[in-house]
This record gives structure tokens, sequence and C-alpha cells, in this order.
């Protein structure tokens, strides 16, 4: 079982390779669309997989029409800032619902599951009208709040600490070690994986999010890259290549994340993260 | 994770004895959270759904008349239809696709962190940039249709056909989720022991055999859970079939899901709120419903 | 799952109670007097402008608060996507801007719901500076008063693709003028092309339907009336142009910009634009730019479709004064000629349109779109109801889709059409 026949080899390479065309060759796909000139058609059959002559011309367009740093800064605040408060709370509530036993948890733990299957389209004025009570629209933390701590990371974080074998806690607790000693230095280090996890998608939620920023935000010096490149699309409709580099713009840095956390998150996703 | 404490182990804790803590501390964020941003503007359109209130004008009490109306509504009988067809079309691809990948990237062969790596772009990438580049790809002169003529087939109307456009919504859909369903399935075959492949092996079992009494067996309740969150997925799907198909739903609206059409009545200045949010009351319903269904139909299997 | 009720009971009643009814109303609405002092701070909304037109609107800002000393414009640019989601949220929220950049189908229901202000008794004295049609183009059916200033005006010719029109065997210098001459063209350009090449790229909207001649509301604008028997003769002949693929097969799912694109890959003949388009053209599909030919837009009733741009002062803005004032600046004539000349669109105030910018031609493509517009413009007519709400637009859109795909008759189609936007006039208020 350990060794690999060649001829098995070669169909799983084989395999993977039909496979990787598939899954990365669209982002291929809109990266050399992105870097053709605009003398070169974009649209020939047979189409043309290299820009004849690449250019970073619509990369240029794209920051000189958006102030595009501003607006990657922005969306970095607030990514980044999703990620700390995701982290901490869902750890926080997750060893609650996993560890801790106390009157009401069911409860708290079947609202954090309502909380998942709430259409969030049919929500959001509401959402905002939330916010304007409170003062917060118009802020970059009117923007991170509503996900601040998603439920689905509650959950994940939950069953990561179920997984946790109960007696390297049972042995801290014997020698004294209070619940915040043995969350912080027995629990949380045990679900590293975990915690990358939720810190992706922690990044990603609020690095995509378009439509509530949007609303939340009136004030385009506060503006979030999505919203950003949005006026892309309005002002270029027509024009493939601005509305590729863009794209690219929007992705490039989560893929970037992505290649370096891919360590601890395969890693987390082994801990059973995400187990039945 | 969606199943709330069954299993040994868990039961296990539950005997345990008590931890003397401040558990509400703990809990405290994440709910107060979810509470004032989820659950307190669900409940307002709980209480909306029964009245009716548009965007600008605060709604009366009108009892069940927003429910009447639906019952007399072509569009929401289609959009019950199109999130129906997307839940039975998209859940079966994604119980067993990312299946079958994960057995492929399973093995340790030279090259595979990457490949694992690759496949899961598509879930890193936002859903609209993945919209953007799809509707891009499968456009009448984009380059699955070039493909498609250079070997002979001809132009197909991915985005103009009533049901080619949602069969393609679903291909996105599916495309984007194998990755993420991938990982679940890792991490459940990694949990798969050796010894029953390999006893399997010894008595002369191919793979494809292998596969239907060892794996599937082995991966059985993951396989439910992933019937359970992607089929809580699909019926909500929204921006697939939004930015496929364009807000209007694709040619006559027939693409029209459930969740769009909240968006649709709901939203603006013109917005039906309180219509909408009888609509949204139904697609909650619906979801927890099947849910549970996946969920008892796993514990049905199991005992 | 064996939760305790009586903890979701006391969740839920703890949850409901502090619900407000937000939504319109605030006590300081009512007055609509705009004399006194012009000072204070005020925020302006404009849409989608940002991109290409920053250094505009930072000198007016700054010139109008050098005019007014103690006055101080923050002006917010939104992206062209979601801009009734976000205006619909700040309404509802009251946080809606002092000033607002609006079409007409957005002012009305924010009219409705007392939110914009009402400029005849507010601002009545600046009235004789517009054209009589543009200031209309922002009353309401049912309600008295104009609720926002006329700003830019936009129409535009139709393009064809002379090569299109010479391989169908038309005389490229003869393009359609009528409707019935357009429709026969558009079946010969696709029977000559085995359906290859299609004429036209959308299906009708309510706008094609004025310009048709058909009567869309009744007097009162009480009710649609386009079923009428002008409104099923547009559609049956729409049909047949769809049967022989003279209207784009894809139309059905066409938007503005996928058409455009066709457009520019010489897959559609015609095209609707306006001189914005043509620079377009030349950089990004110069081949086409080469065998461009311009023609008026077609119409039955002898007047043409503009969109109109108006400015709209929130009714419950606290510097009433300085609002009105900077809305009125904004679209004075001075300012509207100025914008005028940094991109293609037009002025609403009363005699700009005869500025030698807009009458004078000088050999280039360019200004002979722009002048042949302004003439068009002084009998333009915007046609969209003001009622028409995003809703009902894609209510009849969709029911014209049936009777393309033969599913209704046009008849039929119509008569769903009106009776769905009619349902929608009484229910979304």
């Amino acid at each position: 079982m350990t060794r690999v026949r060649r001829g098995e080899l070669v169909l799983r390479y084989v395999l993977l390779i039909a496979v990787l065309a598939l899954t990365v060759g669209p982002f291929l796909w809109q990266l050399s669309t992105s870097l053709k000139g605009p003398t070169e058609d974009i649209y020939s059959s047979p189409p043309t997989f290299l820009p004849q002559h690449p250019t970073l011309h619509n990369y240029e367009r794209v920051s000189e029409t958006i102030p595009v740093w501003d607006y990657a800064f922005n969306s970095l605040k607030v990514a980044t800032a999703n990620v700390v408060t995701n982290c901490v709370g869902a750890a926080l509530a997750g060893y609650a619902l996993a560890r801790l036993r106390y009157r009401g948890r069911r409860v708290a733990t079947l609202a954090f599951i309502l909380a998942m299957l709430v259409p969030v389209e049919g929500i959001i004025i509401a959402q905002f009208t939330t916010m304007r009570e409170l003062g917060l629209n118009n802020t970059l933390i009117g923007v991170v709040l509503p996900g601040c701590i998603g439920a689905m990371n509650v959950l994940l974080m939950r069953n990561a600490f179920l997984n946790l074998p109960y007696e390297i806690e049972e042995a801290a607790y014997v020698d004294g070690a209070n619940v915040w000693q043995r969350f912080l230095r027995i629990a949380v280090p045990s679900v590293r994986g975990t915690l990358a996890v939720v810190a992706i998608f922690a990044f990603m939620g609020a690095w995509d999010d378009f439509l509530w920023p949007l609303i939340v935000l009136s004030d385009p010096s506060k503006f979030t890259l999505t919203i950003g490149l949005n006026y892309l699309h309005g002002t270029f409709a027509n024009d493939e290549r601005l509305v590729a580099a863009g794209t690219v713009i929007a992705v490039a840095p989560l893929i970037a994340l992505f290649a370096c956390l891919q360590r601890y998150f395969f890693r987390g996703v082994g801990e059973g993260a995400v187990k039945g | 994770m969606l199943m709330p404490s069954t299993g040994p182990r868990t039961r296990a804790v539950r005997v345990r004895r008590q931890l003397p803590t401040s558990p509400w501390l703990f809990a405290a964020p994440g709910l107060l959270v979810i509470g004032a941003f989820i659950l307190y503007p669900f409940v307002s359109t709980l209480v909306n759904a029964f009245t009716d209130r548009r965007t600008l004008i605060p709604g009366e009490f009108v009892g069940l008349a927003n429910f009447r109306e639906l019952l007399h509504d072509d569009m929401f009988w289609i959009g019950l239809r199109n999130s129906a067809l997307y839940v039975l079309g998209v859940v079966p691809a994604l119980v067993i696709l990312p299946l079958l990948l994960a057995l492929l990237v399973q093995k340790n062969i030279p090259g595979i962190t990457f490949f694992r790596s690759a496949f899961y772009t598509p879930v890193v990438a936002s859903i609209v940039v993945v919209g953007l580049i799809w509707v891009w790809l499968l456009d009448e002169r984009g380059l699955v249709n070039s493909l498609l003529e250079t070997i002979g087939v001809g132009r197909v109307g991915f985005l103009s056909d009533q049901w080619l456009l949602l069969m393609s919504a679903m291909a996105v859909t599916v495309w984007k989720g194998l990755g993420y369903y991938m990982i679940i399935y890792l991490a459940a075959l990694a949990n798969v022991p050796r010894e029953l492949h390999e006893a399997a092996a010894v008595d002369g079992a191919g793979a494809v055999r292998r596969f239907v009494t060892v794996t599937v067996p082995a991966v059985r309740s993951t396989m439910a859970l992933v019937g359970a969150l992607s089929s809580v997925a699909a019926f909500k799907v929204f921006s697939e079939v939004y930015l496929m198909a364009g807000p209007s739903g694709g040619p006559a609206g027939e693409d029209t899901t459930l969740v769009m059409l909240v968006q649709r009545t709901g939203t603006g200045l013109t917005g039906r709120v309180g219509y909408a949010s009888a609509i949204s009351v139904v697609v909650f319903v619906v979801t927890v419903a099947l849910m549970l269904l996946v969920l008892r139909a796993d514990r049905r299997g199991e005992s | 799952m064996p939760v305790s009720r009586r903890a979701l009971v006391a969740a839920a009643v703890c949850l409901v109670l502090p619900l407000s009814a937000c939504g319109s109303g605030g006590d300081d609405g009512g007055s609509t007097d705009a004399s006194g002092k012009v000072e204070g701070d005020i925020t302006f909304q404009t849409w989608n402008l940002r991109a290409n037109f920053k250094p505009y609107f930072e000198g007016l800002i700054a010139d109008f608060e050098k005019k007014y000393p103690g006055t101080k414009v923050k002006w917010v640019d939104q992206p062209a996507e979601g801009y009734a989601d976000k205006i619909s949220a700040d309404a509802a929220g009251g946080t809606l801007p002092d000033v607002v950049n609006v079409s007409p189908d957005l002012v009305a229901p924010l009219a409705k719901a007392g939110l914009a202000l009402d400029l005849d008794k507010a601002a009545g004295q600046y009235k004789k500076e517009y054209l009589e049609g543009a200031w209309a183009s922002h009353q309401i059916p049912g309600m008295t008063g104009t609720y926002a200033f006329p700003w830019y005006l936009n129409t535009g010719p139709l393009f064809y693709n002379k090569s299109l029109f010479k391989k169908a065997g038309l005389d490229p210098d003869q393009p359609p003028k009528t409707y019935d001459e357009l429709f026969a063209d558009a079946l010969q350009i696709a029977k000559n092309s085995d359906g290859e090449v299609s004429t036209l790229a959308n299906v009708p909207t309510i706008e094609d339907f004025g310009r048709y001649g058909v009567e869309l509301m009744n007097p009162a604008g009480t009710a649609f009336a386009f079923n009428d028997a002008k409104g099923v003769e547009l559609l049956t002949k729409y049909k047949e142009l769809y049967d022989a693929k003279a209207l784009d097969p894809q139309a059905l799912t066409a938007t503005p910009e996928s058409s455009g694109k066709k457009f520019l890959t010489e897959a559609v003949a015609m095209n609707p634009g306006s001189a914005l388009d043509l620079g377009n053209f030349k950089k990004q599909a110069p081949n086409l730019y080469k065998n461009i030919g311009i023609t008026d837009q077609i119409t039955s009733t002898g007047h043409v479709n503009m969109y109109v741009m108006g400015v709209m002062v929130n009714a419950q803005t606290k510097k009433k004064p300085a609002a009105v004032a900077f809305a009125h600046y904004v679209t004075d004539a001075a300012h509207q000629m100025s914008f005028a000349k940094q991109v293609a669109i037009f002025p609403s105030t009363a005699g700009s349109l005869d500025d030698p910018y807009f009458t004078t031609e000088d050999g280039t493509d360019e200004t002979r779109v722009r002048v042949a517009a302004a003439k068009s413009l002084k009998n333009a007519v915007n046609y969209t109801p003001v009622l028409f709400s995003e809703q009902m637009k894609t209510a009849l859109r969709n029911e014209v889709a049936k009777a393309l795909q033969g599913k209704e008759s046009p008849k039929e189609a119509l008569d769903n059409a009106v009776k769905a936007c009619d349902t929608l006039l009484q229910r979304q208020g």
C-alpha cells in the first residue's frame, strides 16, 4: 500500500493536472486578459492564452482612476480587525460552548446555530438601522461589527475544543490552574490550526464584502477596496481588460495570504476542525 | 459541527465533573454580537412579515396577508422551484466530487501540497470576482465558446438560455465549493484506519469496491454533514445566479431564486419590506427543515 | 432539542420591544422656508462622478465656499452599483445627505415619504432659469410641487455599423428613419446573414413604448395603460424580430453593458448611445469606428427620449438655506455649461442649448453628434414615468420576455405587466 504503482502514479498526476487546469485556469485567463494591451483582440477564436504585448498599462489606469492604495489600506484595516475579533471572540465563545458547564449552554449553542441559518440578504436594512442607533454608521468600526464574531467561526472553534482530549485540562485543573490559565496556556495553543482556518475565513469575508460596507459607509475616504473597484465596473464596463485588472487586484492579496498560511490551515483541518 | 453534542466523545465530556468558571464572560462577546446584529434584525424581520411595511413607510399589521399573497405569486413559485432545483443539482455533486478529489490528493506524492492549495484557490476568491471571471469565460465570445468553436462544437448560449444559465450557475457553485468540502473530507479520511483498506485489498477488492465498502461507510457522517451544509447554502443561493443571470433573473425572470426575490422585492426606495420579510421567513423555515431532514436521515442510517 | 421555551420567549420579547418604527418623518420636516443666511456644513452626494470629474467638483465646491463664507461642503460620491440601496438605507435610517444627486424615479418615493424638499415653495424663484420640461421632470403624479432641481440631460443618436448594413445589401448611407424602416432593415440583415447578425440587442423597455407613441399611464397617473393596441403592436413587431433573430437571441438577458459590448464586437448592427461612446469606439474598436454610422433616434411621437438627472434637497436638512443655495449653485446655467464642456452631457438651463458650443459643427463626428442631440433635446421627453420603480421595470421586462418566447401572446403579456405594475403602484406606496 505504501508504494504507489507506476501506472497509478501517472494516472494520478494526469488527473491532478486536469483538475488544476479547471480550478486555477480561470484565474490565469483573467490575469492574461488583464495584461493584454489595447491593440490585442481579446475575443479571438481560437483564443490566445498569452498576451502578445504584455503591459501593466491596465493596472496603471485602474490606480489612476481610483485611489486603489487608500482603499486597499482601509480594506486591510477592516480585514485585520475582523481577524483579531473573530479569533478572540470565537475562541472564547467556542470554549464556553465546548468546555464550560452552565445553565443556558444549549440555548447559547442554539443561538449560534440559528444565526448561521439567517438569510443575511433579508436583514441588511435592519442591521443598518441598528448601526445608526449606535451612531456607528459611516465608520470602519461599523463595517467590522456585524461580522466581528461569526457564528460559523464560533461553531468551528467549539468543535475544535470538543475534540481536544479532556485529560490534559483535567491535569492542569488538578494543578490549580484557573479557567483563564487553562484556556490560554493549554486549550488555545492546541487549536492553533483551527484558529488559522478562522483567521483565513475572517480575512476573506471582510476583504470581499461589498453590500454591507456600501450601505454603512458614506465617506469616500473610508471606502474599502470592493466598493472602490465597483467604480471600475461603472466607469469602464466595456473594457474587459480593466475589469480583469481590478479583479486581479482584489483577489491577489487573498491568494498570497492563503499561500503563506496554508501550512497552518491544512494542519488545522487535520485537527478535525470541521468534523461531524 | 452543526450537530449539537452527538458522538461518544462529547457524551464523555458531559459525564465529567463540572468545572467552576465564569462561563458567561467567555460567551458574552459572541452572543452580544450575533444577538445585536443577526438575531435582533432577524426578529424584526419576523415581525415585519406580518406588516405591510415599505422602505420609507412604517407598516401596519396585516396578519397573514403577505403569506396569502405568496400563494398566488407566480414569481414566488418560480423562486421556490429554482432554489429547490439548486439543492437537487448542487448537493449530490458537492457530496461526491469533493470526496473523490480528497482521495486524489490524500496520498503524499511529490508536489501534492501544491495541488491541495491550488484546488483551494476558488474558495479563497470572492464570489463577486468569481462571478466576473465566469461571466467573462462563458460569454458568447468568451474563452469557453472560443474553445468550443475551435473544436467544431459551435457556440453555446450558456448565459442566455434559462436552463443553461441555471446549470452554469450550479457549475460555478460546485467549482467554488469543491476545495472547501475536499478539505472537510481530507480531515475525515485521515481518521479512516489504514488497516481497513489493507484488509480489503488482501481480500482482492478493487479500487471501486474498496471505495464503496470501506471509504464510504467510514465517512458517512461527514457526507451527511457536507449534505446538510451544502443544501442549506444551495437553498439560500443568491450571488452566483444574481451575477450570472442578472438582477431580473434571466430570461423572463425564470432563473430567480427565493433569496433573489427577497432582494428584489424588499430593497430600494420602493421596497416592500413586509412582503420580502415573509419570503425570508419561508427561506428560513425551509433551511431549518432541510437541515433537520439530512441529519435525521443520517441518524436513521446509523442505527 | 429541548430548549427552555420560557427563555426563548423572554429573549424574543426583549428583542422586539425596542423595535423602533424608523422610517419617514422628523419633526423639522414641515417647513419649506429656505430664506435666511447661507451658512453651515452640508453634505453633497453624487452618483458615480468622482472617478472622472474629481477636479471639477472640487473646484465647484471651493468656489461656493468662497462665495458664501461660513459654509463648508462635504462631497461624497457613491459607486454606480447599489446607489438605490445606499439611498434607501440612508433614507430609512435618517442619514440622508443634505443635497443629493437623484434621478426622477428615485425622487418619487423620497418625496412621498416627505424627505424631498418642495422646490416650488422653497426655491420657486429659480424655476424660470430652467427648461420647462426639465423642471417638470421632478414633479410627481398625485402630488403638488417639484422635488429636485434639474441637472444634466442626456440623449443620443443611434449608432449603426455601416459595413454590416452593406453586407446585408442595404445602403449604408440610408439608415432607417421610421419604425417601419427599422423593422424592415432588421429583418433583411437577419435574413442575409442567416441569423448571424442582429440589428437590435435589447428588449423594449418602458421608454421604447413611450417613443413608439404608446400612452403609458392614464392622465391622472393612477394606473398604467401601456397594454393598448399600440403597445401590443410594438410588442408583436418585436416578437417577429426575435423569431427572425433580428433581435439578438440573447436580448432576454442583455444589460445595457452587454449590448454595448455586442455592438463593439460587431455582433449587432445598431445600438443607441451618446456622444460619450464615440471616444470609446475609437479607442477600443478602431475597426468599428471606421465604419460607424450615426443617425437620429427613431420616434413616432416627434419627441426623442432624454434622461434627466436632478439635485434634490433633503427636507429634513438643518441647513436649509445653504443646502438650497448649493443645489441651485451646482445646477445654475454657468456651472451646467462648464460641466457640459467636461463631458458629453447637456445643460437643463434655459438658453444654454443655444450657446455656440451646442450649435456649431467643426466637421468632427463629436460636434455633429453634440449639435444634433442639443437640437433634439429642446422638445425631448423623459418617457419613463417617475412612478415606474425598479420592481415594475423587472415585471415589464419579464412579461415582455414571455411574449417574445411565445409563452404568452403580446396582449396577454402586456395585460399581465400592467396588472403587476398597478398592484405594485398601490402596494409599494
